[in-house]
């Protein structure tokens, strides 16, 4: 006999980034199935869903919602970093869990957080210097206006700077703006070595579609000479952007190596689904110990670093080729470091281009 | 300082957490742990070794000044207190002591981070002030000995503002400041036995 247990899960089914929020979604319910199903799990699953439909201020009341109302301890839950800072005051006075699946910025390490998905130093460093190698150090720099987007321009900056380059220009757009057009013209004008992407949901596809359509116009402006590369982009938006996804480069820690269907299997949906798998074991084993001292112990048993919450996970940087991701270079096994306190942790390509230092 | 935050390399960082109860700042712990900085606890007194540690956590409700191998506000380290009781003799003690940085107890699990920025901030802005202040004294009180280097060398028979810019220039080529000249040529001077008359 199996003993049911509450799990919520605090996805949007609507909104501006909606099709990265079912990607997770999706892959929370196929955990959950999966593990009702499996008969040597003792547990089974009973999701308590709530929908903050992609508005920020939703987040936490249904959050507390789903811990008042049912007996959920656990929450599967939010896509930007916005919602999960929300979120994170009710977990700590409900001494809830959160497990959240997707790549951030890092410079959190909430004890009430599992961070399964990438910090920068997973994703953006490694990214930096693949382009620094390949396409040269004047990149620019276009985000979203909230902290995903500030944090990884400030750290794209910074990198920049060091590796004496020189960033062209940074703007940043509103959620869900699509008014791109002077955007495009900054860039048609400072002609970058690569632009970083950091826009989220609506704003991005409109501006990779307005990029596409520079390229056809001015051929300098496509993926051989002046690519535009980011640290979120899956298989889970390739739908949204059709053609205009072709060249575009991405970092993940995996990538479907055939064409996918709907947006399916991307990084976002496999991490979030085995993130309810790891969740499923770890109730198993961690019988009367509170959930955090069991996590401090033994976490590393289920690939969960006990200092940061955060994982190990491979790097890859891909590019679109006809419609699936290649992988172009692949770094395994990176250990986590959310404060990029820890140099030994950055992944890089060997010999950076020589420059100039007056 | 620039404008930017050096983070890098904390992880090679040694903090010293001065509270008497280890388990109160566990928190703390963790928060530095995750960081990637080493810590250790000390309590009541701070061992000498403390003084190569790249930063100190202390406690305001039961710290005292005798703990410390150094005087009150002249910590070679950036301080961060650690803050309970909010009473002003406490914040006051605080200030004195000379904190960078505030945490507020119950330290939960956040604030560290911005807490060592922000402490190592202030910490390097203080000490380039201070060390810009005791030049600046140093070069205030040489004024005597620059009017005196002047009036030597316009003694040969140049305008006072032409003397100046030789000065200045004697200094450039000896690679030293103008009151460094100065109190060359003086000394010069004076060995000579020109300035005897004057004395």
């Amino acid at each position: 006999m199996k003993k049911t247990v509450d799990l919520g899960v605090l996805y949007s089914q609507s909104g501006t980034y909606a099709a990265i929020s079912q990607a997770v979604l999706r892959g929370a319910m196929a955990g959950i199935d999966e593990v009702n199903a499996s008969s040597s799990s003792q547990i089974s699953f009973r999701p308590i869903l709530r929908d903050p439909e992609g508005r920020i201020y939703r987040y936490a009341p249904l959050c507390a919602d789903i811990i008042a109302n049912s007996d959920a301890r656990h929450v599967i839950g939010c896509v930007t970093s916005s919602a999960r800072k929300e979120v994170i005051p009710i977990l700590d006075r409900t001494n809830a869990m959160l497990w959240y699946n997707l790549p951030f910025e890092g410079f959190e390490t909430s004890n009430r957080v599992i961070y399964s998905h990438a910090c920068a130093n997973q994703h953006l460093l490694p990214l930096l210097s693949w382009c620094f190698q390949n396409f040269g150090t004047t990149p620019y720099l276009v985000g979203s206006n909230y902290i995903w987007g500030w944090e990884t321009c400030r750290v794209a900056r910074m990198r920049t700077d060091e590796a004496g380059g020189r960033v062209l220009g940074e703007r940043y757009l509103p959620l869900g703006d699509e008014d791109i057009d002077t955007l495009i013209a900054e860039i048609e004008t400072l002609r970058p070595a690569f632009i970083l992407n950091s826009l989220v949901g609506a704003s991005s596809y409109a501006f990779l579609h307005a990029y596409g359509e520079l390229g056809r116009r001015d051929p300098h402006f496509t993926a051989e000479t002046c690519p535009v590369v980011s640290c979120n982009l899956t298989e889970a938006e390739l739908p949204q952007l059709g053609q205009d996804a072709e060249g575009l480069v991405s970092v993940g820690p995996h990538f479907c190596p055939s064409r996918s269907h709907d947006g399916r299997n991307s990084s976002f949906e496999i991490i979030s689904r085995q993130s309810v798998l790891t969740l499923a074991a770890i109730l198993m084993a961690q019988g009367d110990q509170p959930f955090e001292n069991f996590i401090a112990d033994h976490g590393a048993r289920f690939g969960i670093d006990p200092a940061t919450h955060h994982s190990t996970l491979s790097v890859k940087v891909a590019q679109v080729r006809g419609g699936v991701f290649e992988v172009l270079h692949h770094w395994p096994d990176i250990a986590p470091d959310p404060y990029l306190t820890r140099s030994s942790r950055h992944p890089n390509i060997g010999h950076p281009k020589l420059s100039v230092v007056s | 300082m620039a404008g930017t935050l050096d983070i890098p390399n904390l992880d090679q960082a040694r903090a010293v957490i001065v509270h008497p109860a280890p388990d109160h700042v566990a928190a703390l712990m963790r928060q530095l742990n995750a960081i990637g900085l080493s810590v250790t606890n000390a309590w009541p007194d701070l061992p000498a070794s403390a003084i190569t540690a790249d930063f100190i956590f202390y406690d305001t409700d039961m710290g005292h000044d005798a703990q410390f191998p150094w005087g009150p506000g002249t910590a070679p380290m950036p301080m961060i207190a650690l803050v309970g009781t909010e009473a002003p003799g406490r914040i006051e003690w605080a200030a004195r002591m000379g904190a960078d940085a505030l945490l507020l107890k119950p330290v939960g699990s956040s604030g560290a981070f911005s807490a060592l920025l922000m402490a190592r901030h202030s910490f390097e802005l203080r000490r380039t002030l201070t060390s810009e202040i005791k030049q600046l004294r140093q070069r205030m009180s040489a004024r005597q000995t620059v009017v005196q280097a002047v009036a030597l060398l316009s003694a040969q028979g140049k305008s006072q503002d032409a003397a100046y810019d030789q000065l200045r220039q004697l200094a450039m080529a000896w690679r030293i400041n103008v009151e460094e000249a100065a109190a060359r040529i003086v000394k010069n001077a004076t060995d000579k036995g020109i300035l005897r008359d004057s004395h």
